[in-house]
């Protein structure tokens, strides 16, 4: 886990807990269970027996929007549709990502039409794209892969109280250290 | 007629949203996070409450959203609301060579989507009058049969999931993902093949096709034993489907229903019987009609049509294995010149570029084909006032049209049945809302 | 004189036999002379003065009637006992603004006959602003067909019960988007929302290793 390797390296406490937590979140990430269109379908055929997308990496699909972390927008985001899919990731709790998957999703796609939002990250942000159209499942996998990556890399326990309160707490720590070594 | 359309909208109740939703783009319903009620009083006692379902329900199969109102829990309105996924299919295709056509169709019905082309490029060959060689005949119907179990599959799946049959679902995608190596086989695309061309197909056949479907057709009917032996003894699948959702045939005629709904009510109309295109005169088999018009009857009238699709697969497999006649009718200057031909010669290479840069041009006339989708009837109807692109395009989607029939039978329903009547309707909202 | 061989007037000769045998035959209603159709005949004889024009394509007939007639010849061909169109497979118009003047839309309904396995399309040609005559007291399922044509198109049905929008959000207002005037990409952009996330991101200041 690497937690005693290099617990001199910085300031032991704090990141070793984000390590903890994001690890842990990484790999138990539940994503609402919520299809669009196309795209859809082969996030259901990942999740079946053969690609087994839910077993293999801790995933597990929810209905409800509180209970998710991740948001794997699946299929073409229409104007009717994107309120509603801004409201459910208001809904989420923090810490939350999204992913586009799809052209349609990412770009608008082949529909570049008076009904269509040409990508969702015009209505939310979105952490990772996954090309296609439709991605086959092991392109979504590469996805949720990629996005392990990221989980792991950003603070946690940082936004307890908020990015600023962190780093003043940062500077408050290291005026403190160098005056006792200093003395 | 329901008294559920009559009306001019349930009345809801609006949500607060952080966003503009009036400057938003036409689109200013926010609701369709999780359950909202409405309590409307009625009298001293009564109490009708307003519930809105979806449109990311996970039961809704997509992006359908319906608002019931309820007495108890007794259904005595229900309003469906679509056109979450309206992407302006039909306005697209007007600024689009015929040929470009075939792509979006995929994405009308994506479950099934060989045989949403097919119906596209049917129609198309009426309008401008070519017919495909025998041999890509018999291969469109190996693949749109295909197409026609695997879209029972997942309805089965995910009918039975919502239900609450779990396994259903994974022993259906599990034959589903044979039929999606097939079809990545012969096109390398699972889920939008873009499989068929105007005349035919300018793909050759892989040599391991023809052996990988026999294989199917071999592991299938066992396969779906399995289903039969899950299903169809099982007490709470029997109460959770007969005698829910009956359709008497006067109704099913009135609301125009197609596909397994029109005949799960016992009314014998199948394109491929009553107006049969390709080569499905030819073929040996039967229809499946039903006689009560509730959801059981439909379970058991597409259980049957998958097993009569692997009987049509494998007579046509047959028939295939003896000819080794061209799948393309290159002869027409309406279809794409053969691949060899425009890497070789200086005619096909020019014509080839103009098919493609300028398309071309049908004689003025409208074509109206259908065929007969796993879902109903799905008809491609094209104006075309001889440009190369089409006046009007039009998909009569089968789900759209089966849909409005969910009021009528809501109507009295208990609420716990709703996702039963929407699973046994079989919709895909990509097709709905097109 | 026509060589009394080719297969036009054999087939014509084929049709006239068919219709002195039985005057319902199905070969009828694909007969090269389009009056032969059972249905048009029908309608001639019922209503003559409904019928605009009568156009055969490939093996397709398709009867322009007047706007106001459209309910009344559609309900004579369903409840004809022999002709019986009784089912609706699909109701829809087309734009005709760059194929003719006036009038600017065709309501076109597409019936199929359940016994005899023939299709026929009926079309009534109506302006902007001008109320068809809805279907929906013959047949339950124009009513969805009929509001997305309202809703696609503007086309006023006269008689439907429940004329809203159906595909597009109920407080759409920018028009009708399959009219031929109306851009493929609509009039308006689409508003973005503001995509800044609700709480801000900070890279971790493990180094310890870069890709686990």
């Amino acid at each position: 886990m690497g937690l005693i390797d290099d617990r001199y390296d910085k300031n032991v406490f704090i990141t070793s807990l984000d390590f903890l937590f994001n690890w842990a979140r990484r790999s138990s990430l539940w994503w609402l269970q919520f299809g669009l269109a196309c795209c859809a379908i082969e996030m259901i055929s990942a999740s079946m027996g053969r690609f087994d997308l839910a077993e293999r990496f801790g995933m597990l699909y929810r209905a409800s929007p509180r209970q998710a972390d991740l948001m794997i927008i699946a299929g073409t985001v229409t104007k009717k549709m994107a309120p509603v899919v801004r409201t459910l990731y208001d809904q989420m709790g923090e810490p939350k990502w999204v992913l586009s998957m799809g052209s349609c999703a990412n770009v608008g796609g082949p529909y570049d039409t008076y009904a269509v939002v040409q990508g969702v990250d015009q209505v939310i942000p979105v952490d990772i794209y996954v090309p296609g159209c439709p991605p086959t499942p092991e392109a979504l996998y590469y996805g949720i892969l990629e996005l392990q990556n990221k989980v792991i890399k950003y603070e946690t326990m940082a936004r307890k109280q908020g990015v600023d309160a962190a780093e003043r707490m940062r500077l408050a720590e290291r005026e403190a250290a160098m005056a006792a070594v200093h003395g | 007629m329901s008294a559920a359309t009559n009306r001019p909208g349930v009345d809801q109740r609006s949500v607060e949203v952080d966003f503009p939703v009036d400057d938003f783009g036409g689109a200013g319903e926010a609701l369709g996070t999780m359950t909202i009620s409405d309590e409307v009083a009625l009298g001293e006692n009564q109490r009708l409450m307003t519930l809105n379902m979806g449109p990311q329900h996970p039961s809704t199969h997509g992006v359908l959203r319906v608002l019931l109102k309820l007495d108890g829990e007794v259904i005595t309105d229900c309003d469906p609301v679509i056109g979450y996924l309206h992407r302006g299919t039909e306005k697209l295709g007007e600024s689009h060579r015929y040929a470009q056509l075939i792509p979006w169709t995929d994405r009308t019905d994506y479950v099934a989507a060989p045989m949403n082309n097919l119906g596209c490029v049917l129609a198309i060959e009426k309008l401008v009058d070519v017919t495909s060689p025998e041999r890509a005949q018999y291969w469109r119907v190996i693949m749109s049969e295909l197409a026609r179990i695997a879209s029972h599959l997942v309805w089965l799946g995910t009918h039975a999931l919502d239900i609450g049959a779990l396994s259903m679902s994974l022993y259906c995608f599990r034959e589903r993902e044979l039929i999606m190596d097939i079809f990545e086989t012969f096109c390398g695309a699972r889920l939008t093949t873009n499989m068929m061309e105007i005349g035919g197909f300018s793909r050759p056949i892989p040599d391991i096709l023809p052996g990988m479907v026999r294989d199917f057709c071999n592991v299938f009917p066992s396969r779906q034993q399995e289903y039969v032996d899950v299903l169809s003894a099982n007490p709470i699948w029997i109460a959770r489907t007969k005698g829910i959702g009956i359709i008497s045939p006067e109704a099913a005629i009135s609301y125009s229903l197609t596909g397994a709904c029109l005949r799960g009510s016992g009314i014998n109309y199948d394109i491929r019987k009553a107006m049969p295109y390709l080569v499905y005169d030819r073929l040996d088999f039967e229809v499946p009609l039903g006689t009560h018009g509730d959801t059981f009857d439909r379970y058991l009238v597409r259980m049957e049509e998958m097993r009569q699709a692997r009987k049509i697969i494998l007579q046509c497999l047959d028939q295939c294995e003896k000819m080794d006649t061209p799948l393309m009718a290159y002869e027409s200057p309406y279809v794409i010149p053969p691949h060899k031909g425009t890497m070789t010669t200086a005619e096909d290479m020019q014509r080839h570029f103009i098919w493609v840069i300028k398309g071309f041009n049908p004689p003025v006339g409208e074509a109206y084909a259908a065929v007969e989708h796993p879902k109903g009837e799905n008809g491609y109807y094209f104006v075309s006032d001889g440009d190369a692109m089409p006046y009007r395009w039009r998909i009569r989607s089968p789900d759209f049209v089966n849909l409005g029939v969910l009021p009528h039978l809501a109507q009295g329903a208990m609420l716990a049945d709703v996702v039963a009547l929407i699973g046994t309707i079989d919709i895909v909202l990509g097709s709905v809302d097109r | 004189m026509t060589d009394p061989t080719t297969p036009a007037v054999v087939a014509a000769e084929h049709s006239l036999a068919a219709l002195a045998a039985d005057p319902w035959a199905r070969e009828l209603y694909f007969a090269d002379d389009v009056e032969l159709h059972p249905g048009l005949r029908e309608l001639r004889a019922a209503m003559p003065d409904s019928i605009v024009d009568v156009v055969r394509f490939r093996d397709e007939t398709t009867i322009h009637v007047r706007r106001e007639d459209f309910r009344e010849v559609c309900g004579f061909l369903r409840d004809h006992p022999q002709v019986a169109f009784n089912f609706l497979t699909d109701e829809t118009a087309v734009d005709m603004l760059h194929l003719r003047e006036s009038p600017r839309f065709d309501v076109v309904a597409l019936l199929y006959s359940l016994s005899n396995r023939v299709r026929l399309r009926i079309k009534a040609g109506c302006d902007d602003g001008d109320a068809v005559p809805s279907l929906v007291p013959l047949w339950n399922g124009a009513n969805w067909l009929e509001r997305e044509a309202y809703d696609m198109f503007g086309i006023i049905f006269a008689g439907h019960p429940n004329l809203r929008r159906i595909l597009l959000a109920d407080d759409w207002d920018e028009g009708h988007p399959l009219r031929k005037d109306y851009p493929l990409r609509g009039w308006r952009p689409f508003p973005v929302f503001n995509t800044d996330r609700p709480v801000g991101r900070v890279r971790t200041r493990w180094t310890g290793r870069e890709n686990v």
